[in-house]
Formats: C-alpha cells, structure tokens, sequence
C-alpha cells in the first residue's frame, strides 16, 4: 500500500441502534477523522453518506435502499451473530467489510481501509463488464462490415477483419463505430494497405 | 490524598506488573525498562510512604508467554501493567487486558496506527519520530535513502511510511531489505548500499542484526569515504545507550531519534541522573527505554494517587486532566488518542558512546492515524 489511507471529512452513516458498540464506534470513528451520524431508520438514497455502517443484526430489507452490486458506496457490517442467514444478508446488501461486535477499536480502521478497497475493485470491475458488454452488442455491426467489405473487394474474411482494424487503429477510433460508418454509407470502404 | 494513603496501607500494597523480557534479541532493552520501572516504584513508594510492591513476569522473547505473563500479573491483582518491547507482544496481551480492563502502560517507539482505550501510549508514533526525523534530513542530506529493516511489522511499515515520504518529496528509495530478527550476516545489503551510494540510510533494525550492520557500515566507511557518517549517516528511531557498547567497533556520529538521551542538559535530568547514579553506579549511562519505563510508571503512579484509586477509569480521567511534571518535561496525555505528546530529540553518537542531542522540537501531540495531515509533502522539501 503506497499511500497511507486517509479518511479525514469522509461521512458515514451508522445504521444501528445507540449502544455501548456504537459509543465506542463513534469514538473511534471520530479519532480516524470520520464524521459519523448515527441512525436507526432506513436510508434514503439522496442521504447517502460516504461509508455506511448497517447492523447487519438486526438489519431489515428496507433499512438499505439498494442491492449487493448497486451499492453506492462501501458498505460495513456489524455483526455479532455467526447465523449464516445474517452473514448473507449483509452480502446481499453490499457488505465488503465485517466489524465484528463487540466492537473493539482495533477493528474499525483495517474494515473501512477494506471496505474502500473492495468497493473500488467492484467499481472498476463492474465498469470493465459494462465497456465489454457494449462491444459484444455491437458485435453484429462489425460483423456486417466484414461481410460488405468481402462481397466488395472479393477478399476473404481473415482479410476483411484485417483491413477493418487497421482503419480503425489508424484513425483511433473503436472498430465497432468504424464498422457503424461504413453499414450507414457514411464512410468510403477502407482499401488494403 | 490522606484517605488514599489510608486505604492502602489498610489493605494490601497496591501492585504494579512489570512485564519485560530480560533475555532474546531486545534483552538489553528489557533489562533497561525493567529498571527504570522499578526505579519509579521504588522512589515513589519511598517519597509517600506507601507499600508498593511490582510483580515481574519475564516472558523471555517467547511471544506465546507475554499471554501468560499477563495473565499472571492481572491475577495477581495488577491493574495497571508496564511493558512489552515489540508491537507483536502489545498485540498478544491487549485483548486480555481490556477484557480485565485494565491499563498497559507502553513505553516504546512504535509504528503507530492503534489507539486503545486500555493502553497509554508514553513511547511515540510516526509523526513523533519518523516525520521529524526526515524533515531534518532530506535537506541536509537529499532524499535518495536506503532503507533497511527487521523482518516484521515495525521494520515494515516504516519503511513503507518512509517510502511514501520519499515520494511526496520527490525523491528516490534506492533499496529495501530486510534481515530477520537476530541475523547477522548483513554483507549482502552492506555491499548493494556500496554499490548505490545513497544519501541516508534509515536502520530499522533490531538488536544484534543492528549492531552488526553498524558495524559493516563503518568498515565502509573506513575504505570508502563516502560512506562515513557525515556524508552518509545511518539513522534509527531506536537505537539506545544501553545498545552502543554491544556494537563492535562502535558507532561514532551516526544518528538516532529518541524523546530522550542521558545527555539532555536539563535540571531534571541532571537531577535524575544524580538519583540514577546513587542507585546503579555512576558508570550507568540512561538509555530512552529506562527513562521511558521510569515516566510510565511515575506518571501512572500520580494519576493513581490523584484519582485516589487504581481503577483504571479513575486513573485515566485524572491523566486526561491537564499536563503532568515528568522527565520528558510537562507532558499531557491526548483523551481521543490514549498518545501522549513528546518532545523530538536527534542524538549523534560521540566517541564516549552516548549521544551528543544535535537537533530538538518541543513536545509534539501524537497523529497514530497520520489524520491531521493531508500529505507530507508540503513539509517536506528537498533544498540541498
């Protein structure tokens, strides 16, 4: 880890009702440079803080107003119980982190440096899958291209592709809008080069 | 006060746990903090005429006893427990001692990023040690260090927070490596730092691996003159007096960071060393642990006495309650972070094996989370 994790101003919402666990969480919370509130009533998304904190305990359905892969932001579970049914309601709310309670201190910050990592790893997973998703979409466009290009050079396919990509790379642009122009007759067919 | 007397004179003396290992890679060090805190009990059991009695546990380096140590100590009716070395051992015994809740009283030089309601933190953290350290030096000396370390936590995170000072510098890391605990052979690291030429080198070794380094370094020194210490000094943030005797060859003009060193020119600490000398002979040169162990404890022993009691809650809201007379000059104890502020002392190592204090900051309130800085970067500025 090259830099040192800082959460100074960060917000986090603690959803849980005010006991000797919050106390010291907030305490600790508060020492990291955190601005913690605490609650016990669902959340709406507009308030959605920085980091939220949800006892995954005592922890109801409308408590988080999303699913595990849209929450949107990193998610901490504070969890006493070992019943798999509570570990998996706090999976399927999101949780990328456990605080296990009773809270000690020690635990709070390697959970939010975890949490905010994890969060971030999805983030980018979950942008990588939509970017792949778009092209696989757009795949029949390249393939109509491929085939324009064959029935009007009278080439092969391997060479088709070849000449499509190489246009592509030479004017930077994604093969699938390339592929786009030429179907719409709104770009010259490329020639081998 | 009076009732305070009273009650434990009445009932049994009041007990502090002593918990140091006396043998292993950090023996001397334990020796030494040993020491002092019972130096502390001892003077102040004599000075209010009270029945104080410490009750030792020598867990000998093994990591597994410092559970058992304090175990033996909290059943023997120890509230408050001085000790440990290594954050390792910190680590084994603070579940036990919050669970009994009480107080450990930790006295070293640490990598910081805890704070425990259970413990008072009298050793310091990063922004206490190391960051002053390297605002001293990237302008004196550039900031192309190397860095070397024991093959745990305290190595590894200082050089990662040394690293990432580097960074935000500008500057350049020219290696990293480290040793195990009481590994010697250290030329292969002795031979790439002579190949790198670096413009410092940070030591964040322990015991025997560090002496013997400092030792091949000032070989390096003697054949390669770049290599001696005014061009290229070795610094740690805990080597100690006690230490310097076991260096072969010694370690003349490298430098150390430390909140205290026998040679500080204070009225107290000629006083103190005065008291020091009456009861270990005046050869016995203070190390920081000694001193540290010895603040501990009194300061523990003056809240205790102010709160009336040694219940632990008592004993921690009388410390937070303004700044106490000590050793280390007036020193408050931070209610959110359990640190105490501490003052920055960089020593040189002189020919007589003590250290010559060369630079100095007021006390400094600890940061274990580094949160009160945004980046290092702005204080940090290379000028040479």
């Amino acid at each position: 880890m090259r830099e040192t994790p800082n959460f100074i101003d960060a917000t986090v919402t603690v959803l849980h009702r005010e006991d000797g666990n919050t106390d010291r969480l907030v305490r600790q919370l508060k020492l990291l440079g955190l601005r913690p509130t605490l609650q016990w009533a669902p959340l709406t998304v507009p308030e959605t803080a920085d980091i939220v904190m949800v006892d995954a305990d005592q922890g109801f359905d409308d408590l988080l107003p999303w699913k595990k892969d849209q929450a949107p932001c990193p998610v901490i579970a504070l969890l006493a119980s070992e019943a798999p049914g509570r570990i998996a309601w706090a999976i399927a709310h999101g949780a990328a982190a456990i605080i296990a309670k009773p809270v000690s201190a020690s635990a709070v910050y390697p959970a939010l440096v975890m949490a905010m990592s994890i969060h971030q790893e999805r983030r980018q997973a979950q942008d990588h899958i939509n970017h792949l998703e778009e092209r696989v979409r757009l795949r029949p466009l390249v393939h109509g291209a491929v085939e324009k290009l064959m029935q009007a050079r009278g080439i092969g396919e391997d060479e088709a592709y070849r000449i499509l990509r190489q246009c592509a790379m030479h004017r930077r642009l994604p093969m699938e809008q390339i592929a786009a122009f030429i179907l719409a007759g709104a770009e010259p067919l490329p020639e081998a080069s | 006060m009076g009732f305070f007397v009273l009650v434990f004179r009445m009932v049994e003396p009041l007990k502090i746990g002593i918990l140091y290992s006396t043998t292993g890679p950090y023996g001397s060090m334990g020796r030494d903090a040993r020491d002092g805190a019972e130096f502390a009990i001892s003077e102040f059991a004599a000075e209010h005429d009270l029945a104080l009695e410490p009750v030792f546990y020598d867990p000998h380096a093994d990591l597994s006893a410092y559970l058992e140590g304090a175990r033996h100590l909290l059943r023997a009716g120890c509230r408050h427990i001085v000790g440990t070395i290594t954050s390792a051992a910190r680590k084994e015994v603070i579940p036990l001692v919050e669970k009994h809740d009480g107080l450990l009283w930790y006295m070293c030089p640490y990598e910081g990023f805890e704070a425990n309601e259970n413990v008072i933190y009298v050793g310091g953290c990063p922004n206490q040690h190391l960051l002053p350290l390297f605002e001293h030096l990237i302008p004196r000396y550039g900031a192309r260090p190397y860095l070397v370390g024991a093959n745990y936590v305290w190595g590894w995170e200082m050089n990662r927070l040394a690293r990432e000072l580097i960074t935000h510098a500008g500057g350049e890391v020219l290696g990293e490596r480290y040793l195990p605990l009481e590994e010697t052979a250290v030329e292969r690291i002795v031979a790439d730092i002579g190949q790198r030429q670096p413009s410092f080198i940070l030591n964040n070794l322990i015991g025997p691996s560090s002496y013997a380094f400092l030792a091949a370094i000032r070989e390096l020194g003697s054949r390669n003159a770049a290599f001696l210490p005014e061009n290229c000094p070795v610094v740690s943030c805990d080597l100690m007096e006690c230490e310097l005797d076991d260096i072969p060859g010694g370690a003349v003009g490298q430098l150390c960071a430390a909140s205290y060193f026998d040679s500080l020119p204070t009225g107290d600490n000629f006083a103190f060393k005065r008291r020091v000398a009456t009861r270990f002979g005046s050869h016995r040169r203070i190390s920081s642990v000694f001193a540290s162990a010895y603040t501990a404890v009194d300061l523990c022993l003056n809240a205790i006495s102010a709160a009336g009691s040694d219940d632990p809650q008592a004993v921690r809201r009388q410390l937070y309650n303004g700044a106490w007379p000590t050793l280390f000059g007036s020193l408050g104890i931070d209610p959110e972070t359990n640190h105490a502020a501490l003052p920055f002392h960089l020593g040189r190592i002189n020919a007589g094996n003590g250290f010559d204090v060369i630079a100095s900051r007021p006390p400094l309130a600890a940061d274990p989370y580094l949160t009160r800085r945004n980046r290092p970067a702005p204080k940090l500025r290379v000028v040479s």
